[in-house]
């Protein structure tokens, strides 16, 4: 019998390896190059070569650090409200045993449905004409703007809340479950009290999940879109332009696309840089 | 004493349960209030404070009868289902070969890498790849762009299911005569089949729920049920009754199909890298 002449390993490899190489590889390889081009879909005749001008350009461009800053604050502010609710709950369910799979299968819901649909039905909800939770707010007294200046983007912080806690449940719920058991007999047996217990032994025992958890949420967040799209286009102002609605804009709206590019590969890099430190800080110690 | 302290766990769940109450509430009122809005007539969607009215289908029946949104339906049902069997086809060997030979942790998280990589940056070659071969405005630009992100997804899902097949199994296989390749499509592909489906739904849901690629590279005839949705928003009141309708078509498929998948999700979501 021949051998094969490529070992088994890296044969099964190979449909992956070509479809990824073309859709993955050509577009990074061919975004990297229209970054260091003048390239307009306008002007598609005429394509300069600008070398390191768009990224340059970039230092001094306020609308793109206003969207660097603003999707800044949103995946913070979102990640940290998903990370301590998601946390609570998963410990919750942890301990409630009865109708544990029905609670469970119910606060999963809202992951599992497209982004837009969300926008749209929190647009509804929260307008301040035709919205039922603005609407009985005022019934006792409360009159805010969810879509005004001052709330728009929390506003969005908390849509996102509504959607992506649960994925935060999910990871630390299954986390939760798959703790060894006898750590905590242990400390009970000692009388150590809940909050102790909590501090120094589920923490600690949980942080490859929680890492894994807020780096996988943390990146998901940076590409806020849809509720942005849906609910204020970036406004108002720009209060709520994120960085990829600002580059959605500055590419198919403005048909900038040497531009939009380079604000791309700025963002892969501070990602990058994002998702180091946390790994790197989170494993230290 | 023992009595006290059993009424006083007891009181503590009903406490927690309370709370977990408070928590389906938040999560389930937009869903209800949408499935209102769908039912009350036109002239009532746009009044927050009316929750006694006489039930009117007409929502639902321009939106399923008079409106493009079947034709919408049924592109993010070609769309979804191509792209997984594309992704199943070559992310399943992958994911056996990362499973079973020796492959470091760096190319596995490769994979979860070509996940998190910024739309932005894969949009506008794609963009303008299709552009010139004149393909904007079909699926397949569509279908094309949707492989970047559930190639990675469903490989790196199926990777956790291989993970846990005991590899007495092929070995078996393979003393009984099997080559090492009919050991994998044979004994072991029919084992992992509830993982192959888990994956299968999980990267359907991501392609149906995609709005960003289908945005750009969609539209009129060709346009996907979440860039349809988008666009009902208008300020008049009678739009707001048919834009309940058609998010409700988008999502209730959805949440049904989850049901059947979360138990799979964590251990897929791990990938195998994570252990839990």
């Amino acid at each position: 019998m021949r051998k094969p002449d490529l070992p088994l390993q890296y044969r099964l490899m190979v449909p992956l390896a070509v479809v990824l190489l073309a859709v993955m590889a050509y577009p990074l390889v061919f975004s990297a190059w229209i970054s260091l081009h003048d390239y307009r879909l306008t002007r598609l005749a005429d394509v300069q070569f600008r070398g390191w001008d768009n990224y340059l350009g970039l230092i001094e461009n306020q609308q793109f650090w206003t969207a660097i800053t603003n999707t800044m604050t949103f995946v913070v502010g979102a990640v940290s409200m998903e990370f301590v609710l998601g946390f609570a709950l998963a410990l919750l369910l942890h301990r409630v045993r009865r109708f544990q799979n029905f609670y469970r299968a119910i606060l999963l819901s809202p992951m599992f449905i497209t982004p837009i649909a969300v926008g749209l039905m929190f647009r509804f909800l929260l307008n301040i004409q035709l919205g039922v939770v603005p609407h009985y707010l005022n019934k006792i007294g409360i009159h805010v703007d969810w879509f005004g200046v001052d709330l728009a983007l929390f506003s969005l912080m908390l849509i996102d809340t509504w959607q992506w806690t649960p994925f935060m449940l999910l990871m630390l719920l299954a986390g939760l479950e798959s703790l060894p058991k006898a750590p905590f007999e242990a400390a009970r047996v000692d009388g150590a009290s809940a909050w102790l217990i909590f501090r120094r032994i589920t923490l600690p025992m949980m942080r490859p999940v929680i890492l894994v958890a807020l780096i996988i949420r943390g990146l998901d967040a940076f590409k806020v879109f849809e509720y942005v799209y849906a609910i204020t286009r970036g406004g108002p102002g720009d209060s709520t332009e994120t960085i990829l609605f600002h580059i959605y804009k500055v590419g198919f709206r403005f048909f900038r696309m040497g531009e939009a590019a380079s604000m791309a590969y700025v963002l892969i890099v501070i990602t990058l840089i994002i998702v180091t430190t946390l790994y790197w800080s989170m494993n230290r110690r | 004493m023992e009595y006290f302290q059993s009424l006083r766990t007891r009181t503590g769940n009903l406490f927690l349960e309370s709370l977990l109450v408070v928590a389906l509430v938040i999560v389930l009122f937009p869903f209800m209030w949408i499935f209102v809005t769908s039912l009350k007539p036109p002239d009532l969607v746009a009044v927050p404070n009316v929750w006694i009215f006489e039930i009117s289908g007409v929502n639902w029946r321009s939106v399923l009868l008079e409106s493009n949104i079947p034709q919408n339906i049924f592109n993010s049902l070609i769309v979804g289902i191509v792209t997984v069997v594309i992704a199943l086809a070559v992310g399943c060997p992958a994911a056996y070969s990362f499973s079973r030979f020796k492959s470091t942790a760096a190319t596995r998280f490769s994979i979860l890498a070509a996940e998190m990589m910024p739309p932005a940056i894969m949009i506008l070659p794609i963009f303008l790849l299709l552009y010139q071969l004149s393909l904007i405005d079909t699926l397949w630009g569509v279908i094309l762009a949707h492989l970047t992100f559930v190639i990675p997804v469903v490989t790196w899902f199926l990777i956790g299911f291989f993970d846990e097949v005991p590899r007495e199994l092929e070995d078996q296989a393979m003393i009984d005569g099997c080559t090492h390749f009919q050991a994998f499509y044979k004994v072991i592909l029919p084992v992992v089949r509830p993982g192959l489906a888990a994956a299968a739904i999980f990267g359907f849901v991501l392609s149906w729920n995609d709005m960003f690629y289908a945005l750009i590279l969609t539209g009129g005839e060709s346009k996907t049920l979440p860039v349809a949705i988008a666009g009902f928003w208008t300020f008049r009141g009678v739009e707001m009754g048919k834009m309940a309708v058609a998010i409700l078509i988008a999502i209730v498929p959805v949440l049904i199909v989850s049901f059947f998948v979360q138990k799979h999700l964590v251990r897929g979501l791990g990938g195998g890298a994570v252990k839990f």
